[in-house]
């Protein structure tokens, strides 16, 4: 496929640009560094992008960086990618779902509040999933009651990703009870910092604290925070569910990619010489080379699928578990050829994605894209029932 | 999800449904499991009727001037419709005597273009005047006219038996595999002529070439069987219910699409690499052809469970894809091979970061 010439164009600017600004040493900075050190050196990367105009390109054509077409994105994350460049990891849900919701579904005096903020570094975090609401997700009991202009909140949201460093919070709560339960929902922007909110980290099976639960206890939330009408917010929630617009699977595709010579170097790590190395050891690589070249030009094609607007009901599902397994699969054979070495090398890189080299973690960390986002099973009944058309089943 | 064809003229849907027509038309895919066997000599001649050998032809002799991506939608029918013909070694061939300027060559180039030539492609040792040996097993031996031979050493130049002259005896072979036709091909002093064009430049492009052609035939089989599966499992009751409804065989069959449309999203890409013959296209022709035959594999062996006691029977069509796949995965080189054949090279892509 020959590409447009002002894609091809960005795509050279961005080379020279990233040459500069990526910071050369940010892997072995990061390795065993501690939460202060990532938190900055993110807010350090996201000044740069932003100054650069590469922060934002999905925004709407009025905001600074915005306005860019999403074949400018996608080579955009293509380039990031192929530098090396630190991943956007703590700004992602406000750059992404947060403005997009903002900018889909909110009134202009949210918009103007909170996209100015996020360009400065806001940090927000997604307060969907409750202890007993997840692949359920509309079987969420976070009460709210309407008092006046305010709403007094209650209840417990959790698996909440960097919400115990988010400034503010896209929540869903449940304002009526009385129908289906995706009636009665409503969207709420809510400031952390409010009084009876208290967000308390989770340890991750990879030893990092990278989400967290939130607890509220009559917490109030102005009138004016809501987003979209009352009970309608499961329509607001859909739309910062698809706010990335498949972008992330993009970068994460070309990471992955990028990343193949560490199973190669995994391999050779013990002094094995490549040409000697065992023959079904070449073999394997050669299958998961084979499913992530296949996986790139699935994504490729999505993208330009979605570009032309005929993008097929269950594409997304299809490509997140092609992913999903993917990531798996990688990382498992990676850590299996690394082997003791990897039980011992305990050091990891932080919000360097998967692809930390560190195999243990990388591997823990995979199950991430397996679980999150709707779990594989979840995945399979959309594949089956919606692309496959076999018998839906009636649930609750 | 589809491909974007922008290299050619002819519209893929179009020759797509022209293959489908012609395929649902001529060709009874029980046939050969009951008293006839698989030939294919008739549905090579409705082939050639229809042109299909023109496409990837130069317009300058007679052709239409296609690139391969043209050929892809056909060689996927034919896998959909279990066609017991085979047209990728005459198109493979076609690929290596377009780039030959001798007289055999330019004189088997006419014979193909006017439709009275088949040809099957087999690699071999040395070459001599004459032609002592045996091909136990060769796709679409019978209805051949010729035999393009490729020898493995890369400066030797290929070369033609005319398997209509002395010295020639075609047998059937029957296999497990009746949905597709075998020949033993034996040469005793059979004359041979010389190409031009060497071992070394046609084995790439002909192995390319093939593993596409697989890869493309195995994906139309593969989702015609999965296609049938699913819909025997929306009617097939049990517990009150159609087993269709059990999760546990509909994320199998989630899992074998993912397999599918991934093998698929690969096979386009790698089409567009070699009718290009852009970046690593030999590597990524192989690497089609091993996601393809083997999620064509997976699909076929669980189609069979999940029919229960009828996917055992001969009667149902189950083992028919299940044998065509068991087929697929080895003709032309047993996977492992074919793995071994591009490790070093992807393995060296891999360090370049590429
Ligand atoms: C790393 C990480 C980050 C996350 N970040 C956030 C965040 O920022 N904000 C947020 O709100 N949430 C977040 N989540 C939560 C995530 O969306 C949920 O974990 C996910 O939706 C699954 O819900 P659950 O954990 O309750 O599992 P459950 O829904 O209890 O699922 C348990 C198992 O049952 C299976 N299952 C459930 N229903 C079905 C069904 N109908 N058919 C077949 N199998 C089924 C699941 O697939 C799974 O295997 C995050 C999760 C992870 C792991």
């Amino acid at each position: 496929m020959r590409e447009d010439r002002k894609v091809t164009d960005l795509r050279v600017e961005l080379r020279a640009w990233l040459a500069e600004n990526v910071p050369k040493d940010w892997r072995t900075q990061q390795a065993g560094d501690n939460i202060e050190g990532f938190l900055a050196s993110q807010r350090e990367w996201l000044s740069r992008l932003v100054k650069g105009g590469y922060a934002t390109p999905h925004w709407a054509p009025e905001w600074p960086g915005g306005g860019r077409s999403l074949a400018e994105q996608v080579a955009i994350f293509e380039e990031i990618a192929r530098a090396d460049a630190p991943r956007m990891s703590l700004f992602f849900v406000s750059l992404y779902h947060a403005a997009m919701t903002l900018m889909e579904c909110g009134t202009p005096e949210q918009r103007a509040r909170h996209l100015p903020a996020i360009l400065k570094g806001e940090i927000w975090c997604q307060g969907f999933s409750e202890p007993n609401a997840g692949s359920d997700l509309a079987s969420l009991r976070t009460r709210a009651e309407r008092k006046g202009d305010r709403y007094i909140v209650s209840g417990q949201k959790i698996w909440s990703t960097l919400g115990q460093f988010a400034d503010q919070c896209l929540l869903l709560v449940r304002t009526d009870n009385s129908g289906p339960k995706q009636v009665g929902i409503t969207f709420l922007l809510m400031d952390m910092k409010s009084k009876g909110v208290q967000a308390r980290p989770i340890k991750q099976i990879t030893g990092d604290e990278e989400f967290a639960e939130i607890f509220l206890d009559e917490v109030e939330i102005p009138v004016e925070n809501r987003v979209g009408e009352e009970n309608e917010g499961w329509k607001v929630a859909q739309v910062t569910l698809s706010s990335e617009r498949g972008l992330t699977l993009v970068e994460l595709t070309e990471r992955l990619a990028l990343s193949l010579w560490r199973l190669v170097e995994a391999a050779t790590a013990n002094g094995h010489e490549i040409d000697r190395l065992d023959v079904e050891v070449r073999r394997r690589v050669v299958d998961i080379a084979s499913r992530i070249e296949a996986l790139r030009a699935m994504i490729a094609t999505l993208m330009a699928n979605r570009m032309a607007g005929r993008e097929a009901v269950g594409d997304a599902s299809i490509i997140k578990l092609a992913y999903a397994r993917l990531s798996r699969d990688f990382t498992a054979l990676g850590l299996r050829l690394r082997g003791m070495a990897a039980q011992r090398d305990t050091r990891y890189v932080l919000g360097a994605g998967y692809e930390t080299g560190n195999w243990m973690f990388d591997f823990m960390n995979s199950y991430q894209y397996n679980i999150a986002g709707g779990s594989n099973e979840i995945q399979r009944n959309i594949v089956s029932e919606r692309v496959l058309m076999m018998p839906r089943e009636k649930l609750a | 999800m589809s491909g974007v064809d922008a290299m050619n003229t002819i519209d893929q849907e179009e020759l797509r449904d022209a293959a489908r027509r012609l395929l649902t038309d001529k060709v009874d895919r029980r046939a050969p499991w009951g008293e006839g066997e698989a030939d294919g000599r008739a549905l090579v001649r409705d082939m050639v009727e229809l042109g299909w050998h023109l496409l990837t032809a130069p317009e300058e002799l007679g052709g239409l001037g296609q690139s391969f991506t043209a050929l892809a939608p056909i060689y996927e029918e034919m896998g959909r419709a279990l066609a017991p013909a085979t047209l990728a070694d005459t198109m493979a061939a076609l690929d290596v005597i377009s780039l030959d300027d001798s007289v055999a060559g330019a004189a088997l180039r006419d014979r193909l273009i006017e439709g009275s030539a088949h040809i099957v492609v087999a690699e071999c040792g040395s070459l001599g005047p004459r032609i002592d040996t045996t091909f136990p097993l060769l796709e679409g031996g019978l209805a051949a006219t010729h035999l393009l031979l490729l020898p493995t050493a890369a400066e030797e130049s290929c070369g033609i038996v005319d398997l209509g002259r002395e010295g020639v005896t075609a047998t059937p072979v029957e296999t497990w595999d009746r949905s597709r036709s075998f020949a033993e091909l034996a040469l005793h002093d059979a004359p041979c002529e010389r190409l031009q064009v060497t071992g070394g430049v046609a084995i790439p492009l002909v192995r390319a070439h093939k593993d596409l052609a697989m890869a493309w035939d195995s994906l139309g089989a593969a989702r015609r069987s999965l296609d049938e599966t699913v819909t025997y499992m929306g009617t097939r009751q049990q517990f009150g219910r159609p087993i269709g409804s059990f999760q546990a065989l509909k994320h199998r069959a989630a899992d074998h699409k993912v397999t599918l449309e991934l093998a698929r999203a690969l096979a386009v890409h790698a089409s567009q690499a070699y009718a290009l013959r852009d970046g690593a296209w030999s590597d990524l022709a192989a690497q089609a052809r091993l996601l393809a035959t083997d999620a064509f594999h997976a699909i076929t062996e669980d189609s069979v469970q999940m029919h229960g006691g009828i996917g055992f029977t001969w009667e149902f069509d189950c083992h028919l894809f299940l044998k065509r796949a068991l087929m697929s995965d080895i003709l032309n080189g047993a996977p492992e091979l074919v793995r071994d054949r591009i490790s070093s090279s992807v393995i060296a892509r891999a360090l370049r970061r590429e």
